[in-house]
């Protein structure tokens, strides 16, 4: 069993240390921001300074995670879709700017995509399995099969998550590359995994991962390999508005998570926290069509008392 | 060279976004590295490579030369109006 | 339960195909050379020669992609060639790269930078996951496609992935492996670091300054005892061992006394039921940089103690070439078993004062090499170790 133990977000949502995210969530509106924690009561500041923002944000929603269970984590998987953007634009703007050999390392150092599981195992001097998952708009189910693989192995507390941040570079590939209404948005989450129940109140009973050209029957093929129908869904979180859906309640989270590739994360969190909004939901499913051509498929159970 | 000085630590703020810091906090012969002084890193040591060759146009090729230039804005300086 | 090779494939400086890069070993020939394109030009690299397009061409590609996913095509599809892909066998797809499409897009972002007309499909290829998906689509792989970015250590890592999805019955097969190629961002990155050589780069040795960038691919097909029962496959190699640890000590450089290292190698000897007096040959990550090759033997002298079986880095002939170096240095450990080979680190002169370790430096055949320990070691301490065995 792959049972959440703890799960933080920070996003565009007013979603870091909160009992429960439904009851601040709200559609985001023309006037969202990130809202940040102060980042200065997690993150020493010789190590701040240097940190862009999408760094402070898994630094800080892990270590957060850390304090929640204790447990010193044994695994930690992360996925990103298109990493860290701010000092990889950065850095292509200084090579591209700078004239003669002499250039400021820092943001080449930190533009790889796993500049954030690193610093995360820096920062709580993690010397554990350390792996940084990147597939596009399913970077975080990988992440988390991963993370379960783990738990199956035998790992006791695995920690897991996603992170991704916004540019305003990205606007000039909307409507060509990046087919989205919604606006373009940072977000982290991460969670903890544990074989043993203690205090959580979900757990993961399945999530797959498929790329392909065909999709159309994965949903109902992969429930049915978990012995449910969709009928069974008390929530379906999904992020294409082209699926028909037959949920008790169908959510699309990017209304609440704004867009970026690993926004299936933050649904995770909504998927998780919903079985403490409403006492009688069982299954919560989360159908990740962000982008064609892939699908991420979640089926969180709530833990039986 | 006191000119030189406060120039240098305003610079050495700017390049390695001590954010929390003013050239006032920095004393002239205070250790920059490890943990005595401002805790830089081998990172900063680049950095500082950087600044000299971007506002001194001062070219240090071989990283493991710094080690002697940079131990505080005394030597800095030092160099700086020994080499421009 | 083992897990199989049942196929490999490789491109790099050093050759095209396994052949090749046989042939190179044993003629003891680097690849890395005066760079030929203008971004390399100034710099000894290990680069191949062919332009993207004339990849494609030569390869008979069916897709126009960043280097990085062309060179990936090129070596999965080696390592692929004789398989067949059928329903009944669940086939997947993971490939390690740093910077994916970056050598095509970061030409795109030039443009836009200098007010011309960037041409905004061609950042359709940069994403790393990109890349994967386009290796899987040419090799008609669907499922399960997964990329890795761990800096160097991607491919090993892939590779340990690609067993762990095997052993727990996710997977039947898997084509694991790594991918990247050179970019004006990856050059102007390992300068902005101080650790490149511009002579030919010396792992191990006192006097070494730095690192020779390469670029290439490496990919394994990796099949359980099941599976190979359906495919009637020969056995090439067991993989039987593989572990990732960080070192958790600095952003880049290596922990003085090579904590992640040792916990790495320590970990994969564990999993393959293997103690160190077992290994014979140790395919060393040995960048060249003064950092990593101290650390890195201290490591193995943590390990090993004084009984350090041969070991040597096979950077110096095919440069150093990231994300793919675990790929590589795998398809290299597998020749070895093969042959009997104990393989050459160029350019070795001086033991390194502090660990006094000397490596091979001769290309030998015919020795009697069971187990094969390869190291690959990333940014941010990411450290994975891949034991590789005699059938």
């Amino acid at each position: 069993m792959y049972f959440i133990q703890h799960i933080e977000s920070i996003t565009h949502q007013d979603s870091f240390r909160k009992e429960n995210l439904w009851s601040n969530l709200k559609p985001l509106d023309s006037d969202h921001a990130l809202i940040s924690p102060d980042y200065k009561s997690y993150i020493p500041a010789a190590t701040l300074r240097r940190l862009s923002t999408i760094l402070r944000m898994g630094i800080t929603a892990s270590k957060e995670c850390q304090e929640k269970v204790f447990t010193e984590f044994d695994s930690i998987s992360v996925g990103t879709g298109l990493g860290c953007l701010t000092d990889t634009e950065k850095f292509l703007l200084t090579i591209n700017t700078v004239s003669g050999d002499i250039l400021s390392p820092t943001a080449f150092i930190q533009s790889t995509h796993n500049t954030i599981s690193g610093q995360i195992s820096l920062d709580l001097k993690n010397h554990a399995y350390n792996m940084t998952h990147t597939q596009n708009a399913i970077s975080f189910e990988v992440a988390l099969t991963d993370a379960m693989l783990c738990v199956y192995e035998g790992k006791k507390s695995v920690l897991t998550g996603a992170a991704d941040e916004a540019i305003s570079f990205l606007e000039r590939l909307r409507g060509t590359l990046i087919k989205t209404t919604h606006p373009f948005t940072s977000g982290v989450t991460f969670a903890v995994i544990s074989p043993n129940k203690n205090q959580s109140i979900a757990h993961i009973q399945a999530c797959e991962v498929l790329v392909s050209d065909q999709t159309e029957n994965a949903v109902p093929e992969f429930l049915k390999k978990h012995r449910c129908e969709l009928k069974d869904a008390d929530l379906i979180l999904e992020a294409g508005e082209q699926f028909a859906s037959t949920g008790k309640k169908h959510v699309n989270f990017l209304t609440y998570s704004g867009y970026y590739q690993s926004a299936s994360a933050f649904a995770f969190h909504l998927a998780h926290d919903w079985f403490i909004e409403n006492k009688t939901a069982q299954k919560a499913l989360i159908i990740n069509n962000l982008e064609s051509g892939k699908l991420g498929l979640t089926l969180l159970s709530r833990n039986e008392a | 060279m006191s000119d030189l000085k406060e120039n240098l630590k305003a610079q050495i703020i700017e390049q390695l976004n001590l954010e929390d810091l003013t050239p006032a906090d920095i004393q002239d012969d205070a250790p920059l590295f490890g943990d005595q002084g401002l805790g830089l890193d081998s990172i900063d040591a680049l950095e500082f490579i950087v600044l000299l060759d971007a506002n001194y146009g001062i070219k240090i090729t071989d990283p493991n030369q710094g080690k002697e230039i940079f131990q505080s804005v005394n030597t800095l300086a030092d160099y700086i109006s020994k080499n421009q | 339960m083992h897990i199989y090779v049942t196929g490999y494939g490789i491109i790099s400086s050093i050759g095209e195909n396994v052949e090749e890069t046989l042939h190179a070993l044993r003629s003891e020939k680097t690849g890395i050379r005066q760079g030929q394109k203008t971004y390399t030009e100034r710099f000894k690299v290990g680069e191949i020669r062919w332009s993207n397009n004339e990849l494609v061409e030569r390869f008979s590609l069916t897709q126009h992609a960043s280097r990085t996913a062309l060179l990936g095509m090129i070596a999965a599809k080696e390592a692929f060639k004789n398989h067949k892909l059928l329903a009944e066998i669940k086939t997947g797809l993971i490939s390690g790269t740093s910077v994916g499409g970056m050598d095509v897009s970061e030409l795109a972002y030039k443009d836009f930078l200098n007010s011309k007309t960037d041409d905004l499909n061609t950042y359709r290829n940069h994403p790393n996951g990109t890349t994967s998906e386009q290796i899987a689509k040419e090799l008609g792989i669907d499922g399960y496609v997964n990329t890795i970015s761990t800096a160097c250590s991607s491919a090993a890592n892939s590779i340990m992935l690609g067993a762990r999805m095997l052993l727990s019955g996710q997977l039947d097969r898997v084509v694991a492996g790594g991918t990247d190629g050179l970019s004006q961002f990856t050059i102007s990155g390992f300068r902005s670091l101080m650790i490149f050589d511009d002579e030919w780069c010396r792992p191990f040795d006192e006097t070494r300054k730095g690192l020779n960038l390469g670029e290439g691919a490496g990919f394994l097909v990796l099949e359980t005892e099941e599976t190979i029962r359906k495919t009637g496959k020969k056995p090439l190699a067991v993989l039987s061992g593989w572990s990732n640890a960080s070192d958790a000590y600095h952003q880049t450089a290596s922990s003085p006394e090579g904590l992640g290292a040792t916990l790495s190698m320590k970990g994969a000897l564990e999993v393959a039921g293997l103690k160190p007096e077992d290994i014979d040959y140790i395919n060393a990550h040995g960048t060249a940089t003064p950092n990593n090759d101290l650390s890195e033997s201290h490591g193995i002298r943590a390990i090993f103690g004084d009984a350090v079986p041969p070991f040597s880095s096979t950077k110096a002939y095919t440069g150093h070439t990231l994300a793919a170096s675990g790929g590589i240095e795998a398809v290299l450990g597998i020749l070895a078993l093969h042959n009997g080979s104990l393989l050459p680190n160029l350019n070795f002169s001086q033991a390194i004062e502090e660990t006094r370790l000397t490596p091979i430096k001769n290309y030998s055949e015919g020795h009697e090499i069971k187990h094969i320990l390869s190291n690959s070691f990333g940014f941010g301490g990411n450290n994975s170790t891949i034991i590789l065995s005699k059938i």
